[in-house]
């Protein structure tokens, strides 16, 4: 077990490294000249020198890049270009509404991923597999932007059931603030739990599938179980932790569904920061919201392979 | 490393699609089914459109003066708040969307199946490519395109290099797995005690056996790939000098219409949709027609 935790954390901190370890390295060997990207237009080479020496840019890259570390490890991320504020200021702002969103994803697809997938693998070849095949290769086709516009357009604008933009109603306290909270997320929720339902569904029959299969579940049967408490009780215990780590997998995909909805939404999380640094071309921001993203996943990873360590005897025991 | 789960070991969603089956029972060709002829059908048409639609049309640009105009005979598609024919830029865009899907899978393809096979084989590389890919699998993809495409510049090349050099992952742990069932094989150790080296045995022996999963994998991979162009286009990404539909969208977006003009969003949305799944469908059913023996290896 404690091995496990050992390998799990050291990968975390490895992954962590890599990230931040690509972005260093990608923002001194593109062509763009970190001095001429933060003030738009001329420049004295004397500004420019007080520049490179203010960013550390005049010392070796090896020296640039411990200095780099240095600065992550106390939190700093940068300035932004554009709004001459600490980066990770305005990041961390925005990341509770990218946190909500993104975990309440994660956890809707679980809860109706699992019984679309073991229906689906139970019944197989029957109608209600088609349907689950179907849908998941049409959601596995979806784009993100496609589907959050048209939920915008029927559901937000035309029928006007739910608001746009902005994530709650600053005027509303208590109960109605959390209702209002639901009321934003709605929209921006749906179209992304749409697009990761399809792979994760059809991810999780296959898993159900070789399950069926194996010897303890026809023992299972051969001692006179009902399928029912077969496939609940024995066959679902061992398609969960897949279940748990395929989920994990697929964070990545799941942030970078967020980036696409938020931006349809006007959602005040990461990714809308991420449209609007575009615009601005505001590389250090972009630069610091991928890092945070990418711990954040790294991070959240690294939970729900703690969570299938508490659920999986065999490694709780070892 | 080690593998510890009791159940089988949940894999990428590439591989489940590489496993979902549409006809289960009778394999039979890959144009027997209905969804063999029609998913090459509208690939065939796509192709088509990309390379001779902008030969046909000019090039949408300019001002024109029918503004916001919903769908009719005169501009199939409407028109958007500059007044350009949306059809048109569909048409366009369609030659972008389809290069970077197809040269950017070849390049996440090549890099893939090569660090695959290499792992599959070799054992002092396999930790690795292992660790590598899982890396890279667990690292948000979509922002960090947005960084390296915003730091080079935006343009198709761009595009290309980014979504490609990033997609190959996936491809890289389906053909590694298959690739381990392969080089476990007795004829592989024949090849070796006849003195064959690990370069010839892997592009002679193992290479062929895995060749129709990258074949799945190619049609799959394009299908991620324009998914991912279209992203990037809709962030502000794309080549601001070429049409692409994800820019349709971006457009649609900046200038406030998405409420108003559903139809300039609709189209383009329906063209991802229909290459993307067009290009999975051909990827499932080649796959439902393999030959059984070699199926599931």
């Amino acid at each position: 077990m404690l091995r496990f935790v050992t390998t799990r954390v050291l990968r975390a901190i490895l992954t962590i490294w890599i990230a931040v370890t690509i972005t260093f390295f990608l923002l001194r060997l593109l062509p763009a000249d970190p001095t001429l990207l933060v003030v738009e237009g001329d420049m004295t080479p004397e500004m420019q020198a007080a520049l490179r020496e203010q960013y550390g840019l005049d010392k070796p890259l090896l020296v640039q890049y411990a200095l780099y570390l240095g600065e992550l490890l106390r939190g700093n991320l940068g300035v932004s270009f554009r709004q001459l504020v600490p980066v990770s200021e305005v990041l961390l702002d925005r990341l509770p509404w990218t946190l909500l969103l993104a975990g309440s994803a994660f956890v809707l697809t679980i809860l109706i991923g699992i019984p679309l997938g073991v229906y689906a693998a139970v019944g197989r070849g029957k109608v209600i597999d088609k349907l689950v095949q179907v849908f998941g290769i049409t959601a596995n086709a979806l784009f993100v932007p496609s589907i959050a516009i048209m939920l915008l357009v029927v559901f937000g604008s035309n029928l006007g059931w739910f608001p746009i933009g902005q994530a709650i109603d600053p005027d509303t306290r208590g109960l109605a603030a959390y209702l209002s909270l639901l009321h934003h997320l709605a929209l921006p929720l749906f179209s992304l739990v749409l697009v990761q339902l399809g792979p994760y569904a059809l991810t999780l029959r296959t898993n159900m599938l070789e399950v069926l299969g194996e010897d303890y579940i026809k023992s299972a049967r051969s001692r006179g179980l009902t399928p029912r408490r077969t496939i609940w009780r024995h066959a679902l215990r061992n398609a969960m932790l897949p279940a748990l780590t395929l989920m994990g997998l697929q964070l990545g995909t799941l942030i970078g569904g967020a980036v696409l909805t938020e931006t349809v939404f006007a959602y005040p999380g990461v990714g809308r920061l991420i449209y609007e640094s575009v615009r601005q071309l505001d590389y250090p921001m972009l630069q610091g919201a991928f890092v945070l993203l990418a711990i954040t996943v790294v991070l959240a990873n690294l939970v729900t392979d703690m969570v299938s360590m508490v659920l999986n005897p065999r490694i709780r025991t070892s | 490393m080690s593998s510890t789960s009791t159940a089988p070991a949940p894999d990428v969603p590439l591989a489940a699609l590489a496993a979902t089956s549409l006809s289960p029972k009778r394999p039979g060709g890959f144009f027997s089914k209905p969804s063999g002829w029609l998913s090459v059908a509208v690939l065939v048409v796509f192709v088509l459109t990309g390379v001779f639609g902008p030969m046909l049309m000019e090039r949408p640009g300019g001002l024109g003066t029918d503004i916001l105009q919903a769908p009719s005979g005169a501009h199939w598609f409407g028109t958007d708040d500059l007044g350009q024919d949306v059809f048109t830029q569909v048409v366009w865009g369609t030659r972008i969307s389809l290069t970077v899907g197809v040269v950017a899978s070849l390049i996440a393809i090549v890099i893939g199946t090569a660090l695959g096979l290499g792992a599959a084989y070799l054992k002092w590389l396999d930790p690795f490519v292992t660790t590598i890919t899982d890396v890279m699998l667990s690292l948000p993809l979509l922002p960090l395109m947005i960084l390296v495409t915003a730091l080079a510049g935006p343009s198709v090349t761009t595009l290309v290099v980014v979504i490609g050099v990033l997609s190959w992952p996936e491809v890289t742990r389906l053909i590694r797995s298959n690739g381990m069932v392969v080089a476990a094989m007795p004829y592989i150790d024949g090849a070796r005690v006849l003195g064959a080296g690990a370069v010839r045995i892997i592009t002679r022996e193992i290479l062929p056996a895995v060749m129709p999963l990258i074949v799945v994998s190619v049609l799959l991979t394009a299908a991620r790939s324009v998914i991912s162009e279209a992203g990037l286009s809709f962030l502000g990404m794309g080549d601001p000098s070429s049409w692409s539909w994800g820019r349709i969208l971006l457009n649609a977006q900046r200038s406030g219409t998405i409420a108003t003009a559903w139809w300039q969003t609709l189209f383009p949305s329906l063209a991802i949709l229909l290459l993307v799944l067009a290009s999975t469908i051909a990827g499932v059913r080649y796959n439902d027609s393999r030959d059984p023996r070699t199926k599931g290896m």
